[in-house]
């Protein structure tokens, strides 16, 4: 981005981490604090960096981050809250875990190289373009892609636009983790991990979502999975 | 709450589910009523834990296992103490 922000307001600061100037998207829930509230959040960062130069751990560092982050994500009072539900569907297994065959779903937005569905039109789109694009993909109808569960690592993609994918790209595992459950399959622990594994990008229209949901599930019951391992990020 | 609405549908359609979610969003699993959610004290974008750590990894996997193995009936969210530590 290369708006002039030489003049930003501490609000218009905090905010631009949030598809802004600034966009970092393990920070964009800096728009959701108050400006009081992460100026607070901003001086105890750098309280907590001046201690790092006499070799404190890291680790108070980080708890703060992810307690701001929690804060930041909390619902407002106002906020419109669309997908509150009374009931609790539930369905037990119908079998020991150890002869269920279990899927594994994720929006994490990994994709096999040479099958990158985005559901927008535009090739090779890099995870900046993503980010920039992100109300498009708010309207997009989600893609389901699916995934060798033995794929190797440097074949597997993925892109974004709603969440900090520096972890996933270092680590698949992180928010698709075929290794333990392939080790859960080897234990004896459950049936199978089903051979193919799928992921889309949770930022999408959650109407159309929905209206995807009995063809997924169809194909999910198809390979015969019996149960669903989901990770949202 | 895309994943959300998976787990609402697979149940209702006769497959159970569980979900494991980071802590910023265990609001939205309570809201839509999932059946079975383990909620990790983990940064967002890191469910599972930190990368490479292949133990905090195994040790989610099978908290949710468990759970969707012994729970018997909807809307149960259990949280794990583990804070995030890469390593």
């Amino acid at each position: 981005m290369t708006t002039d922000s030489s003049t930003d307001s501490f609000e218009e600061f905090k905010n631009s981490f949030s598809y802004g100037s600034r966009t970092d998207l393990s920070f964009k829930f800096l728009k959701g604090l108050s400006s009081e509230e992460a100026g607070e959040f901003l001086g105890r960062v750098l309280q907590e960096v001046g201690e790092l130069f006499d070799g404190t751990s890291t680790d108070r560092l980080i708890d703060l981050v992810y307690e701001w982050q929690v804060k930041g994500y909390q619902p407002k009072a106002a906020a419109k809250r669309p997908y509150v539900y009374e009931d609790r569907p539930f369905t037990p297994l119908a079998k020991p875990l150890s002869e269920t065959s279990i899927g594994l779903v994720t929006s994490s937005g990994h994709f096999v190289t040479g099958d990158d569905q985005s559901g927008l039109d535009q090739d090779d789109m890099t995870q900046d373009w993503a980010i920039a694009r992100m109300n498009d993909f708010l309207r997009a109808v989600p893609v389901l892609s699916e995934i060798p569960k033995d794929l190797p690592a440097a074949e597997l993609r993925v892109r974004h636009p709603g969440y900090d994918i520096r972890s996933v790209s270092h680590d698949p595992e992180v928010a698709l983790p075929r290794l333990p459950l392939e080790q859960a399959q080897e234990d004896g622990r459950i049936g199978r991990l089903s051979p193919t594994l799928y992921s889309f990008v949770g930022a999408c229209s959650q109407g159309r979502l929905k209206n995807e949901l009995d063809d997924w599930i169809h194909r999910w019951k198809n390979q015969g999975i019996e149960a669903l391992f989901l990770v949202p990020v | 709450m895309s994943v959300g609405h998976i787990a609402r549908k697979a149940e209702t359609e006769g497959l159970p589910t569980v979900t494991v979610i980071v802590r910023s969003f265990r609001h939205v699993a309570e809201e839509m009523g999932l059946p079975r959610t383990v909620v990790t004290r983990h940064p967002m974008g890191r469910p599972l834990g930190p990368p490479g750590d292949h133990e905090t990894h195994k040790r989610v996997v099978g908290a949710a296992l468990t759970l969707l193995e012994t729970a018997t009936e909807g809307g149960i969210v259990i949280e794990l103490e583990e804070p995030y530590r890469p390593r």
